[in-house]
């Protein structure tokens, strides 16, 4: 059995929940009177299906937060790929000038890299006062020692998703992607961190003190695979259309994309490995130079409500880093299903199953950058 | 009162005053670029992260470069050159038929030719990408025709598909870039003196000998040029690679693109691109010297 809520399904059930007193912290976002005038417009760029959109009627995050507070929002789902959008950044912040975004939302060793550069500005944490509602587990970062530069957005669980049409069986573990059967039809994706943290857990490596050493065999295996014409992509976040379409029988891939693309196909399926699945956060950061900080203060506070972080929760079938979300889903019959998704909220059993990927050393990150890229592009 | 200098232009500076935009635009767009490109490629950065590089006599970018691109070098001129014999083949009897038979729609036949233009050339690509899909049109024809197995035998197919593989890489550069090919060849064809065919079927040569001896040696200049203006930029091509090519199937485009936009070494990816150069430069050289400045479309 699916243990998913799609997307349809979930907003269809906040949708529900509006008229219902269970579900008003969801609301308490909303200003019915009316709009403020625009001040300015905070420009965030963001990964795609992670955020709660307008639809059937029910306004999305973006739009609650414009009527509440009066600033435009211009969300921008243009991150594909974390390592070609730090590319793109690069130039303008190593030249010490200013991006347009205001508000980033990246992968935590992202993060931990922009923060090492000097790249960032310090978290307004006086004006997010719901920044109190960070769950306990996360308020010590090891990307973010300092604790002054990021705010979780969401965590997410990287693991194996696969179409059981395609596969014709239940896929439980990494070896499986390098089955003969599946030749071709199986893609990886090109943000190394989790394809190869996937591979690593697969070789029983500890990958919370991860070394270059522990990663080549990995590596190495990814390689033969390439040569020998099993793998059939290296993606960002586009393996998406190609498990919708059935180009690929099985990825590797995200845990919230896969529940949402569930409405458009009943076939996916995402299971973390038997041998485990990568954690990751992804964070909010605001960018050196910024002139939105207030603003972004703004988005911040209002994304850390609890209701307004449920909504966000429900749609992207991510971990919430905010306190009180599955209280709020647990209050209503509609919604009290996702707090049984072991996804959203790991069991003490799979939190056993799932490893955040610790830093690497400098020159190791380096090295393995280098020879996974000359993976992917030779 | 001082007289006024004779403002007058000589005959011979005409010329050079008209060609002057034209010789500054290339200076500022081409030249200059070229020279930052070939300082860094003897460049070492100072930072991982950081834009700073230091010149150095150390030629560590170029045996990077070498042992980094040489596969990837072979394989682009294989299916760039694939592409391009392909696109000949294809595109010869088109601007034929559309030079002796287009007639008074020649102009629309000819615009019809850059219609593709008009659509942004990712989209088209992408575009592409549901039409060869696994179950998309065309493998439901093949699929329909119980071609698989034969085209998979014939290496047409890899494991059963047609997407992400070297055959729609070719295909999807022989494409994109027909119209290069066409145009030069429409402009060449057009030239010739129909005359010419008639005095040679009068004087008793076959269709086939009038092709060879007559249409053929005519229509070389814009064979060429069509040829040259599809194979140089096909073997730098990095779209086509990333979405209709394999895992297998990266072009030396996409290799530059990666070393400069995803891992950073802007001085690695100089050097390939300086070497990219030469060996496009060193061709065409060696070809004008066998062939003369006229088999390239000059005079």
């Amino acid at each position: 059995m699916n243990p998913f809520t799609t997307r349809r399904q979930a907003l269809k059930l906040l949708a529900r929940g509006a008229g219902s007193a269970t579900l008003s912290p969801l609301l308490g976002a909303c200003n019915p009177s009316g709009r403020r005038p625009a001040a300015k417009t905070l420009i965030i760029s963001s990964w795609p299906l992670y955020i709660d959109i307008d639809e059937n009627g029910s306004p999305g995050t973006v739009r609650r937060f414009e009527d509440k507070t009066g600033i435009h929002v211009s969300y921008r789902e243009d991150i594909n790929d974390p390592a070609s959008f730090f590319a793109r950044i690069r130039l303008p912040l190593a030249m010490g000038a200013q991006i347009e975004q205001d508000i980033l939302v990246v992968p935590n060793w992202l993060a931990s890299r922009l923060i090492r550069l000097g790249w960032l500005e310090k978290l307004p944490l006086s004006s997010i006062g719901n920044a109190r509602n960070l769950k306990p587990w996360l308020r010590h970062p090891v990307w973010d020692p300092s604790e002054n530069y990021s705010l979780p957005w969401l965590v997410g669980i990287t693991g194996i998703a696969y179409n059981i049409r395609e596969t014709g069986r239940e896929l439980t573990s990494v070896n499986e992607l390098f089955a003969r059967d599946l030749a071709g039809r199986v893609s990886f994706l090109s943000e190394w961190r989790d394809t190869l943290g996937l591979l690593m857990l697969a070789e029983g490596v500890d990958i919370t003190r991860p070394t270059y050493a522990d990663a080549k065999p990995a590596l190495q295996r990814l390689e033969q695979a390439k040569t020998s014409g099993l793998i059939r992509a290296f993606t960002g976040n586009d393996y998406q259309k190609d498990l919708l379409v059935g180009n690929l029988a099985a990825c590797v891939a995200w845990a919230g994309d896969v529940a949402q693309l569930l409405g458009e196909n009943r076939d996916l399926r995402f299971v973390v490995p038997s041998t485990g699945g990568v954690l990751t956060a992804d964070t909010m950061v605001i960018p050196r130079h910024s002139r939105g900080r207030s603003e972004a203060a703004a988005w911040m506070n209002f994304v850390y409500e609890p209701g307004n972080a449920a909504r966000i929760a429900a749609t992207t079938h991510y971990i919430s880093p905010v306190e009180g979300v599955a209280k709020i889903f647990a209050a209503s019959p509609a919604t009290a299903s996702l707090v049984d998704d072991p996804l959203m909220f790991p069991t003490a059993l799979m939190n056993r199953r799932l490893h955040m990927l610790g830093p690497f050393s400098d020159p190791d990150e380096e090295a393995i950058e280098r020879d996974f890229a000359r993976l992917i592009a030779s | 009162m001082k007289p006024l200098p004779n403002l007058r232009l000589s005959r011979r500076s005409v010329p050079q005053l008209l060609i002057a935009p034209g010789v500054a635009f290339l200076l500022f767009f081409f030249v200059l670029p070229i020279l930052q490109l070939l300082r860094e490629s003897w460049s070492q950065p100072s930072s991982r992260f950081g834009l700073e590089t230091t010149l150095s006599a150390n030629p560590q970018n170029y045996s990077d470069a070498i042992s980094l691109a040489a596969p990837l070098f072979l394989r682009s001129i294989a299916v760039a050159g694939l592409a391009t014999a392909i696109g000949l083949a294809v595109g010869f009897p088109m601007a034929w038929w559309v030079v002796r038979r287009g007639g008074r729609w020649k102009p629309l036949l000819t615009g019809l030719v850059v219609t593709p233009f008009f659509f942004s050339y990712l989209v088209r690509t992408i575009a592409w990408t549901t039409l060869l899909a696994d179950s998309g049109p065309l493998m439901q024809v093949i699929r329909f025709l119980s071609l698989g197995h034969l085209l998979n035998a014939v290496g047409l197919l890899e494991e059963g598909r047609l997407l992400n593989t070297t055959t729609a890489l070719v295909a999807g550069l022989t494409y994109n870039y027909l119209p290069f090919l066409v145009l030069p060849m429409i402009a060449s064809l057009g030239t010739i003196n129909p005359t010419l065919l008639d005095a040679a079927a009068d004087l008793g040569a076959q269709t086939p000998r009038i092709f060879t001896k007559v249409v053929f040696p005519l229509a070389l200049p814009g064979l060429i040029s069509g040829g040259l203006l599809t194979f140089i930029p096909a073997m730098g091509d990095v779209v086509n690679s990333q979405y209709l090519g394999g895992v297998n199937d990266r072009m030396i485009g996409s290799l530059i693109a990666d070393l400069v936009l995803i891992q950073q070494r802007f001085t690695t990816g100089a050097a390939i691109s300086i070497l990219l150069l030469l060996f496009i430069a060193l061709s065409l050289w060696m070809y004008r010297r066998k062939f003369g400045q006229a088999s390239l479309g000059g005079h």
